[in-house]
């Protein structure tokens, strides 16, 4: 196939794609019943819907939610006006918005160092051949296949403020009292816990991500490389460091992009456990767009809210862009 | 020599003893709040709410009420129907949207095929929290607020992003020569993917299908948004938002209404999860 050709359309249409063809088919045709032509066109039609279906349900939804955030839209008045960006002021002048921005923040980077080292250090184990490998790699990944709510809902019984089996074990080993002595945590009603309670939900569902995603890197490292670098008397840490990472790099950066988008942008785990309280210790984004925009019915303000999220994805979003371009199959 | 393979094998075992011993821990974490949801949902009340007993196993006999109680006396079993018709239309319309593109990403040399398969990867990283506003006006707008079927229009804008990626990565290993061997024995483009590409990607189709069930099952925003009475809510909803009754927990049918949606879902999807971690890390680390 020329290039000319590859790139179809209109330029089978040029003198040359019509000479071959004379040469070829002995009668000249038309361009667009060319094969190139009916390729591209039976492409477009098979594309089409996909194409189609995101572009209403994704992106006119998110140029619906720019618009909603620049009006006074409200569930109870169907007829919404302009108010430019009067919902962004109020998010800035609401104390509670800073705690959530605060609070989302802080949640996405403490929960990912632990799920980075937990993560990692799994994975290293993970790598080391064993007898019943693969039963332990799928026990261990059970947190992040179980649906979110199904898992949440355990916690939250774990959480328990009288019978939970968290504090029970504590008590047996000495680092509490019994229940109803001062030092009884109650988890989930305690501003510094809570928030603390919220984040162990998350590390534990998401670290065996972290760990199966550094697998993947790991072992698409080939030996050869370690091992040339190991007869250069390079020790563990300098392999690890100047081989390994830069190797896995791409892989270990979409990992992290698919985690702290996930983290951010989760409402279950803080919602079912907390909803936000006490005293909004535990008020994230998420859970205040969706008190504002659906639970109080002021649309405009809630999408306002939400579309504080898109800043702090994007970066993430472009970096990762630009990886996947460089991925090969 | 006969003292070599003996320590060897002395070498190989004290190995496995150090791994073991290094990853219970995980597993232990890991497995532990499953064992104890398990050991509430068979538990009897009297059993279950003191602790001035070793809690971690049963001191009365095991007992079946818990599920019981959820399938007479609350709307469980609807959700089980809702979640499964749900999960089953937005297979279809999935796979109906998802396969074609894919197949023409991968393979109809469409000029930008690979932008463009980029750029609808990418909407599957725009989170529903983002999202959610805005669909709640289109859900009422088409006249499906208040039924699952919000449900089946919403969830493909999940799916279909992640499955036309990983039909993409599909569809690229499937040898090109059987289709143009096709086409010159005289069928056209839509013979060639029917009876010739199709059928030798039954297993990356049924991996599709897998994933617009699991994927599904994963959300509890939508659910809690689009879906208000209590007969028409999806499983993962239904159980954390109708079975509480004001502050009073039954934590027993609470734990056995989780399990026994969660572990399927769960057992099901661990055995995909290695095309899951390919699919979004692109086929990297094979």
């Amino acid at each position: 196939m020329t290039a000319s050709s590859s790139r179809g359309g209109p330029e089978a249409a040029s003198p040359r794609a019509a000479a071959v063809s004379i040469v070829v088919r002995a009668r000249p045709r038309r361009w667009f019943s060319s094969q190139t032509s009916r390729r591209l066109a039976f492409g477009y039609l098979l594309l089409a819907p996909a194409v189609l279906y995101v572009l209403l349900l994704v992106g006119a939804p998110f140029l619906f939610s720019l618009f909603l955030a620049l009006s006074d839209a409200s569930v109870a008045d169907t007829t919404a006006s302009f108010v430019g960006l009067e919902n962004f002021r109020a998010a800035f002048e609401s104390d509670v918005f800073y705690i959530a921005l605060r609070n989302s923040i802080g949640f996405t980077v403490v929960a990912a160092v632990f799920k980075g080292l937990l993560g990692t250090s799994l994975a290293f184990l993970l790598l080391q051949p064993f007898w019943g490998r693969k039963f332990i790699r799928g026990l261990v990944v059970i947190p992040f296949t179980l649906p979110i709510s199904i898992s949440v809902l355990g916690w939250k019984w774990m959480y328990d403020s009288q019978f939970s089996v968290i504090n029970w074990f504590l008590s047996r080993i000495g680092v509490i009292g019994t229940y109803g002595s001062a030092g009884w945590p109650v988890w989930l009603g305690e501003p510094h816990l809570a928030l603390l309670a919220c984040i162990m939900v998350n590390v534990w569902r998401n670290f065996p991500f972290s760990a199966i995603v550094l697998l993947a890197g790991f072992t698409s490292v080939p030996t050869e490389i370690l091992d040339a670098a190991r007869v250069d008397g390079t020790n563990f840490f300098q392999r690890f460091r100047h081989v390994v990472v830069p190797m896995i790099a791409p892989i270990l950066l979409i990992g992290l992009l698919f985690d702290t988008v996930f983290t951010l942008s989760d409402l279950g785990v803080v919602y079912l456990l907390t909803q936000g309280g006490p005293a909004n210790a535990t008020k994230i984004l998420p859970v205040l767009a969706y008190q504002v925009g659906i639970q109080a019915g002021a649309l405009g303000r809630g999408a306002a809210i939400a579309l504080f999220l898109f800043p702090l994805l994007l970066p993430l979003m472009i970096l990762m862009l630009r990886n996947l371009k460089r991925r090969e199959y | 020599m006969a003292a070599a393979p003996r320590t060897q094998r002395q070498k190989e075992i004290r190995r496995h003893l150090w791994i073991y011993g290094a990853i219970t821990p995980y597993v232990v974490v890991a497995i532990f709040p499953i064992y104890w949801m398990a050991l509430t949902a068979f538990k009897q009340d009297p059993d279950l709410y003191r602790m001035d007993q070793f809690p971690l196993w049963f001191h009365m006999a095991p007992t079946w009420k818990n599920f019981s109680y959820l399938f007479y006396s609350t709307n469980y079993g609807a959700w089980i129907v809702n979640t499964m018709m749900i999960a089953a239309w937005v297979a279809v319309i999935t796979l109906v949207i998802a396969v074609p593109a894919g197949y023409a990403l991968a393979r109809l040399r469409i000029p930008g095929s690979e932008n463009l398969g980029i750029a609808v990867f990418m909407t599957y990283l725009v989170p529903g929290i983002i999202l959610f506003i805005p669909l709640a006006r289109v859900v009422s707008m088409v006249g499906l607020q208040d039924s699952w079927w919000a449900l089946v229009l919403v969830y493909p804008t999940i799916t279909i992003p992640f499955c036309t990626w990983l039909l993409m990565g599909f569809f690229k290993t499937v040898p090109m020569e059987m289709e143009e061997a096709a086409r010159v024995d005289g069928c056209g483009y839509l013979g060639a993917l029917l009876r010739i590409v199709l059928p030798v990607s039954v297993p990356g189709i049924l991996t599709a299908v897998i994933f617009a069930f699991t994927l599904s099952m994963q959300d509890f925003l939508y659910g809690l948004a689009f879906v208000a009475p209590g007969d028409q809510k999806p499983v993962t909803v239904g159980v954390p938002t109708e079975l509480i009754r004001g502050d009073v927990y039954y934590w027993g049918s609470l734990m056995a209404a989780a399990l026994m949606v969660g572990l399927p879902v769960a057992i099901l999807y661990n055995f995909f999860l290695d095309r899951f971690i390919q699919g979004i890390t692109g086929g990297v680390g094979k």
